[in-house]
């Protein structure tokens, strides 16, 4: 058997689970390579969760099979997995002190050490959390953060064929978020484990992944690294997953040419989409792709009125109304800074820079129409 | 105007100042006629063993206090030929028997039922609940019959073996409840962290029950203590209990009233004690701030 330190590849082959009626994973396929670190975003109740627990073997799948290092781990106990999993409820010991939690798994018969080499191994991953100070004090009298750390402390602490972290960093203020993702990633360098992140958080997502996988109602709807999710999401869902302020998806129709047409809105741009003349679709541009101004060298053009202006911080939020629709873009504050509401403004954007979806249907969100 | 009906709301006031406090009077008029009636029969049972046997059948209060009978029933005075100190051995012996047999086994069925749903785990768990709402009596011939040819009628196994029937019923119902509302991602780190399932429980679940294993264990000790009809049914000496043992003072040719007092009053005490030394276990809580709420 491998040792339980060397890290490992996950993969999921069609995973289903179910409690009672409802169904937690749908067939969930993932690969995450060996030393990778994965982050899985999804909203609450998409299955991040029972994936995370899934791998660790804390669930059985109804169907499908799980893989830790290239073998099959049906039947296999979470103890003899070798993964190290952060709860997001922190499960930690409440009747012992943070320092027993944080040796908790070196005075386990699985990865024991000896007193010594333990407490410098604690102090080490304490120090790096910043709870040092904290380690004499029982659980129940430290605060949300620092219970997090302490828990994330104990997955830390040992070594790990796979790191498996449910929303470590979400009870932390701002600043210090920050900084313990910045660690988060410089620990997966080094270390090289393979870390499965979940998060509800886009921003950490793309920070934090080599690569992200976008997880709804128990399936995978796309994985891929950063910038192909960015600038090829899968579905509207996808791409309304990442960037703030939200992307605009305007919907319309294809017109007679081919080209997109928004009868609400009042324009039509001409970009061929491939599709059938009066299909319904979506029209997609991030507000950060979007200048304020005159088009220039083949960008398109739109015009419109102010409808709101909204600071935020060296940038502005200008929100324009087109016909009945609202299109908002982010402009730098020099180039907003004279717009009064109802002023009429003429927007610019690069035809490759936007994206075409399928109309979104209830049971499902709009697919992206290639390219 | 306004002088009016500020002086109208003054009134309105103190009438209903008035009224809650004849409220509050009447509440504690009626909480001290209720105490009288719930404690006199303690005071008349603490009266009754002071007297002595001249006095006993006395209808007014005053009487020579004496603490004869306590001497008696302790085997100290004359030997009334009552072996009562051996009942109340036999209580201790037969009740902490039976609470620490149902905790060896019940501890870790309430797991298993609180943890995991397994075929027939609901009518696993009725049917040990059907053991405390079954009157002892609807099973006590044919257990008498049984204890007779086992060789298990007055001896302590028997005595053992059968207030487990009362005990461990509810230490597995109450002792389901307490694992219940721990969260199960307590045990799931324990396995991540390296142990097995029996490690997990006794390491991480047990200890933080145990404020509810001192509450269940009290309950059942005093159940089991107090428990009539077994002991009077399949004792008769060897392994007879106070509850019944207290009563043989009224056997004979005179009933000593006296000696039962002071018999069941000393089989008062360790009930007693227990709860008063345990009581700071009682308070739950401890769990409290293991998972984020």
């Amino acid at each position: 058997m491998t040792p339980a330190s060397a890290s490992a590849s996950v993969a999921l082959r069609g995973v289903h689970k179910s409690y009672g009626r409802t169904t937690a994973l749908d067939g969930i396929e993932l690969d995450v390579a060996e030393g990778e670190f994965f982050c899985l975003l999804g909203p609450s109740g998409a299955g991040k969760t029972t994936t995370l627990k899934t791998i660790a073997g804390l669930e059985e799948p109804d169907a499908g099979t799980v893989e830790l290092g290239g073998r099959e781990m049906t039947g296999v106990e979470p103890y003899d997995r070798g993964v190290a999993m952060c709860f997001e409820s922190y499960a930690l010991y409440p009747h012992r002190s943070a320092y027993d939690n944080l040796a908790s798994p070196l005075r386990s018969p699985k990865y024991r050490l000896p007193g010594a080499e333990a407490r410098t191994r604690i102090h080490e991953v304490a120090e790096l959390l910043g709870i040092e100070r904290l380690l004499e004090r029982p659980v129940g009298a430290l605060s949300n953060g620092q219970r997090q750390r302490v828990a994330l402390g104990r997955v830390l602490v040992r070594p790990a064929r796979a790191f498996l972290l449910d929303e470590p960093l979400s009870h932390l203020d701002a600043k210090l978020r920050q900084a313990m993702r910045a660690e988060l990633k410089a620990i997966g360098d080094v270390r090289h484990t393979t870390t499965l992140y979940v998060t509800h958080d886009s921003v950490e997502a793309l920070a934090l992944g080599d690569r992200i996988g976008v997880i709804r109602d128990g399936r995978i709807t796309q994985t891929g690294t950063r910038e192909e999710i960015w600038h090829r999401p899968y579905d509207t869902f996808v791409a309304r997953a990442f960037g703030r302020p939200l992307i605009n998806l305007l919907p319309g129709t294809v017109t007679a040419e081919g080209h997109f047409g928004s009868a609400e809105g009042g324009f039509e741009l001409p970009v061929d989409v491939p599709a059938a003349p009066g299909t319904a679709v979506q029209l997609g541009v991030r507000p950060r792709d979007i200048t304020l101004g005159e088009a220039v060298g083949g960008a398109l053009e739109l015009t419109g009125t102010v409808y709101v202006t909204e600071v935020l911080g060296r940038a502005t939020e200008v929100t324009v109304r087109l016909g009945s629709r609202h299109l908002s873009l982010v402009a730098p504050r020099a180039a907003a800074a004279g717009l009064r509401v109802d002023d009429p403004v003429r927007l610019s954007v690069r035809p490759e820079s936007l994206l075409l979806f399928e109309a979104d249907r209830p049971e499902r969100p709009g697919r992206r129409i290639t390219p | 105007m306004t002088e009016v009906r500020k002086g109208r709301t003054a009134k309105r006031a103190a009438s209903r100042a008035v009224k809650r406090r004849a409220l509050a009077i009447a509440a504690d008029g009626a909480l001290i006629l209720y105490f009288l009636f719930a404690l006199f029969p303690v005071v008349w049972m603490v009266i009754l063993s002071l007297k002595p046997a001249n006095e006993l059948f006395s209808t007014y209060f005053s009487f020579t206090p004496t603490l004869d009978s306590y001497r008696t029933v302790l085997g100290a005075g004359e030997d009334e030929g009552v072996p009562f100190v051996r009942f109340f051995v036999n209580s201790l012996v037969v009740s902490l028997g039976a609470v620490g047999l149902s905790l060896v086994i019940g501890l870790p069925a309430a797991y298993a039922a609180a943890r995991w749903r397994f075929r027939g785990s609901e009518n696993l768990m009725f049917t040990l609940l059907s053991f405390r709402f079954a009157p002892e009596l609807t099973v006590i011939i044919p257990l008498f019959v049984l204890y007779q040819q086992l060789g298990l009628f007055d001896t302590y196994v028997g005595m053992i073996w059968v207030l487990q029937l009362v005990t461990l019923p509810l230490i597995v119902w109450i002792m389901r409840s307490y694992f219940a509302d721990l969260s199960p991602e307590l045990e799931q780190a324990a396995l991540l962290d390296g142990y097995t399932r029996k490690q997990a429980f006794f390491r991480v679940a047990l200890p933080l029950v145990k404020p509810g294993i001192a509450a269940v264990s009290l309950l059942a000790f005093i159940f089991a203590w107090n428990n009539f009809v077994f002991p009077l049914i399949l004792t008769s000496s060897e392994a007879q209990t106070v509850t019944v043992g207290a009563l043989s003072f009224l056997g004979g040719d005179r009933p000593k009233y006296n000696l039962t007092a002071a018999a069941a009053l000393v089989s008062v005490i360790p009930p007693l004690l227990l709860a008063l030394t345990i009581q700071r276990y009682l308070v739950r809580g401890l769990s409290f701030g293991a998972v984020k709420s």
